[in-house]
């Protein structure tokens, strides 16, 4: 599997790849729907999902979005949270590509196309997010840069679209070129790749900067109008990003034939040892910050963490999220990966679900409690939000599962190029 | 870098109005400004309640009747009460230290101000200004006192009202008010 | 048979599975698409319609409002007068909370009936303090009240709107003579502007606004007061309907206590130039760089 010691065949004429890259898709389409009776019956469960979130979407769009919990004061929910945390799993796929090209490590670089395949896959589902929350679908081309009257670059809105259709096509571009490339046998040309790797890493950077200024840009949400929020989003996304390729990682190395060493996967851990504090860390200026001032500014927090006026519902969520990633950073720091991985993996399984929290619900809805006008509407997604959520997960995980499929049948080879060299 | 700076100047200025026609509509036409009318009070003081309390008055009486009835140099009525015996008593003066003549004139067909000036009812305005300056200022500057129609008086009319439209002279007091169209919003679930 | 072209067929199979599920779950999108109309999806953006095509979306207006609300309604496209920028006042020496302002607002710009939707939120403050945390909006006693002020909260109509900031398709803008206006036929519905706002000022259409047609206000325009669709956001507008035509906003002529004053910032006679000038003057959350049009006051 090392790429240097595959042998290099000369470079086919652009007419040759006329043929050979259809060729491609259509094999890659089968492969990537080719599988034993455990991955049909996955993608089955998936599919069943991702209907249900459909159909949810469908009602949602038929009577409006007074179906949801959403309200005057409460604009922005489950969707938005969902947006949030799926784009910082996107973004933090990343953390396999910068060890593996800017710490030149040779052992990461064969799993690091899972990665950017993470990548492609959450942010799509990132978008998907994005869609489900328009009050008004049929008007969505009037995002379209030229097409419609984009408010770029005034808003910050626009530079997010700008930034995620961005990063999209970088991570579509570079693992396009190598399961083409390593379709036809062919090492890479460096210059064809190498530069957009670096290029994905800087707009990683942008990406989950640009998002966190969506929040931060509006002055009249003091919760959000903080300078931690940015940094704080890029470290949980470093949290989050990891954590579930390290699951994924191992998952794909018992079912297929993929040879993922264990290498890449410690070096994930030890990504992980530092970012689950630094995530923790945060949390304890953010909450000083907020709350040891008594300052009208820190209403939200209070919210958050232990209820305003009476109203509470995020205080229980909260603290497992507090819980879950305090236990998970044990577990990381006092754990021997090599004899007991599964407690890593359960620390995994925990930070996914209370940076899921820490992102989805209390990034964005304690923004909205107490209102600008100091009302307190309280807000908790209802079934239907619920059911479109999953819809998008599973839709996530279906598109990271073909995905993985693809990459697994051409790096074993089983998936080539007739004639090309072995 | 400085093609970025340009770049974005360029496209943070503001685009206009693709057919220019509808960009303004002309200025006002600068006709002759309308007046601003200000509401004003009968000429004399009616008086609005019953003139007895007494449930057997005389039912030739009238219901209502102006101050000079009685009042007056001349008054169109006998006074049938006796001094002392409770009359007047629901006129009820809520208005500070204020007594009847400190507004009245001594035969109540006029308003007098302190200084001895007399008012017609209906210039009552000016009566309240002598105690009240501030606020008369503020409403001859239009910063005091509810009104209707055009703001630009080019276009059309305005009407002010006038003092006693909202602060009854014997008691000026605003007064409670249960309020109207409580807020129903989705979350309150009621609808 | 072979095992490879046996795999095709349960692909096959299994694809068509599940493009009858996938059409069976979106079902219910077949009572939205009729509904939608093509001269609609198509419209172009507000400022970039011709003198024309404006006629043309206004008599469509028109004959929406008649077809699904079954009212004869005239909707202008109204621009700005040349020379006026408009500011408005509030006293908060003589607000007595009584939300007449906000029943007017209701009535006059064709609000959603079960919600008592509307442009105006009266706050109910307690004196000795400015703070809004102490505030109450849902009071339903005898007003004024002993230890409490009143103050109604709208769209401040800022000069450094946050809200015309966030909205990535311009959608909002302010107009000429200040006023913050919303297309509502170019929104998408994604309420970041409704996040922006530091005001509580701006409003989502989450269901089709509901109001019998022997209610509707008929004289309308198209950046205010006509009826809005489903999934957009709607505001304030100072009542453009009529006050671009000269006349008082509707909040301020139901005011029974006078403490409402609009005006022309650029003429130096104007009630509410003298306000500025010559009372005690405040906006509210100034410390949020906002810049509003909208001033509070107290009697001097």
């Amino acid at each position: 599997m090392d790429p240097s010691s595959t042998p290099k065949a000369a470079s086919p004429s652009l007419a040759r790849h006329a043929i050979t890259y259809p060729r491609f898709l259509w094999k890659a389409l089968g492969v990537a729907t080719d599988g034993g009776v455990p991955f049909y019956l996955w993608m089955t469960v998936l599919t069943a999902v991702f209907l249900v979130g459909m159909n949810a979407w469908s009602h949602q769009i038929v009577n409006g979005m007074g179906v949801t919990n959403l309200t005057d004061h409460v604009s922005w929910g489950i969707y938005i949270g969902n947006f949030t945390y799926m784009e910082g799993i996107a973004a933090g796929a990343v953390m396999m590509v910068i060890p593996a090209f800017l710490y030149r490590d040779r052992k990461m670089y064969d799993v690091v196309i899972i990665g950017q395949i993470l990548a492609i896959a959450a942010i799509i589902a990132t978008l998907a997010f994005v869609v489900v929350d328009l009050g008004r679908i049929d008007r969505s081309w009037h995002l379209i840069p030229g097409i419609g009257r984009f408010n770029w670059p005034i808003s910050m809105l626009s530079w997010d679209v700008v930034v995620l259709n961005g990063y999209l096509l970088l991570n579509l571009h570079v693992v396009g070129y190598m399961l083409y490339s390593r379709f036809q046998n062919r090492e890479p040309t460096r210059a064809f790749y190498l530069p957009f790797v670096i290029f994905t890493i800087i707009w990683t950077i942008f990406t989950l900067s640009v998002c966190a200024f969506l929040y931060t840009g509006l002055g009249g949400r003091p919760y959000w109008n903080n300078a931690i929020l940015g940094p704080r989003f890029i470290i949980s996304s470093f949290v989050t990003g990891p954590a579930f390729l390290v699951l994924a990682l191992q998952i794909i190395r018992r079912t297929t034939r993929f040879h993922v060493g264990d290498a890449p996967i410690n070096t994930l851990i030890k990504v992980l040892r530092v970012t689950v504090l630094a995530n923790l860390f945060m949390v304890m200026h953010e909450v000083f910050a907020e709350l040891y001032t008594g300052t009208a500014h820190g209403a939200s927090a209070q919210y958050l963490y232990f209820g305003l006026h009476g109203h509470d519902a995020l205080v229980p969520w909260i603290w497992t999220a507090m819980a879950f990633n305090a236990i998970a950073a044990l577990l990381l720091l006092f754990t021997n990966e090599r004899t007991h991985l599964l407690r890593i993996d359960v620390a995994c399984v925990l930070l996914l679900i209370g940076i899921w929290i820490e992102k989805a619900m209390a990034l964005i809805i304690p923004a909205f409690v107490p209102s600008t006008l100091h009302e307190i509407v309280e807000y908790l997604p209802n079934a239907l939000e619920w059911k479109v959520s999953l819809g998008l997960f599973a839709l996530g995980l279906m598109i990271f599962t073909l995905g993985v499929k693809l990459a697994v049948a051409v790096f074993t080879g089983e998936m080539k190029a007739e004639g090309a060299p072995r | 870098m400085s093609s970025l700076v340009l770049l974005l100047a360029l496209v943070a200025c503001d685009r206009g109005y693709s057919d220019p026609s509808r960009e303004l509509a002309p200025a006002a036409p600068a006709g002759e400004p309308q007046a601003i009318t200000i509401r004003k009070p009968p000429a004399v003081g009616v008086w609005k309640a019953p003139l007895s309390d007494d449930p057997d008055r005389d039912p030739d009486l009238p219901e209502s009747a102006t101050c000079g009835t009685c009042h007056g140099p001349e008054p169109e009525l006998e006074i049938v009460v006796e001094p002392g015996e409770p009359f007047h008593t629901n006129i009820e003066v809520e208005h500070g230290t204020l007594t009847c003549d400190h507004c009245h004139d001594k035969d109540r067909t006029l308003l007098r101000e302190a200084n001895g000036t007399k008012h017609d009812f209906s210039e009552v305005a000016q009566l309240c200004a002598q105690c009240h300056g501030p606020t008369a200022k503020a409403y001859e500057n239009g910063a005091h006192g509810g009104m209707n129609g055009y703001w630009d008086l080019s276009q059309g009319p305005r009407t002010k009202n006038n003092c006693v439209d909202c602060h009854p002279a014997h008691a000026p007091d605003f007064g409670q008010v249960m309020p109207v169209h409580p807020p129903r919003d989705r979350h309150m679930g009621n609808h | 048979m072979d095992d490879t072209s046996r795999r095709t067929a349960m692909k096959l199979g299994g694809a068509t599975l599940g493009a009858a599920a996938f059409a069976r779950s979106i079902a219910p999108l077949t009572e939205w698409v009729p509904t939608l109309s093509s001269e609609e999806f198509l419209q172009k953006h507000y400022k970039e319609l011709s003198r024309e095509e404006m006629e043309t979306v206004l008599r469509r207006v028109e004959a929406m409002t008649l077809e699904e609300y079954g009212a004869e309604v005239t909707v202008q496209d109204i621009r700005p007068m040349d020379g006026v920028q408009f500011g408005y006042a509030l006293n908060l020496s003589t607000c007595v909370g009584c939300r007449k302002c906000a029943e007017a607002c209701h009535n006059e710009n064709n609000h959603d009936r079960s919600t008592n939707q509307s442009y105006i939120r009266v706050l109910e403050m307690t004196k000795g303090s400015v703070s809004l945390d102490l505030s109450s909006v849902e009071y339903d006693h005898a007003v004024p009240a002993e230890d409490k002020y009143y103050m109604p909260v709208q769209c401040h109509q800022c000069d450094n709107a946050p809200c015309v900031t966030a909205c990535p398709i311009e959608a909002t803008w302010k107009e000429a003579d200040g006023i913050v206006v919303v297309d509502y036929d170019w929104c998408i519905g994604c309420r970041y502007c409704e996040a922006a706002c530091p005001y509580h000022a701006r409003r989502f259409n989450f269901t089709k606004p509901e109001i019998p047609a022997e209610e509707i206000n008929p004289d309308q325009a198209y950046l205010s007061n006509r009826i809005r669709p489903v999934g957009v956001v709607e505001k304030c507008t100072f009542c453009l309907h009529r006050t671009r035509v000269g006349r008082l906003p509707a909040c301020l002529e139901a005011c029974p206590a006078g403490s409402r004053v609009f005006g022309n910032l650029l003429d130096p006679k104007s009630e509410i130039r003298w306000i500025i000038e010559n009372t005690r003057v405040f906006v509210l959350k100034e410390d949020v760089g906002t810049q509003p049009r909208f001033f509070y006051f107290f009697d001097s």
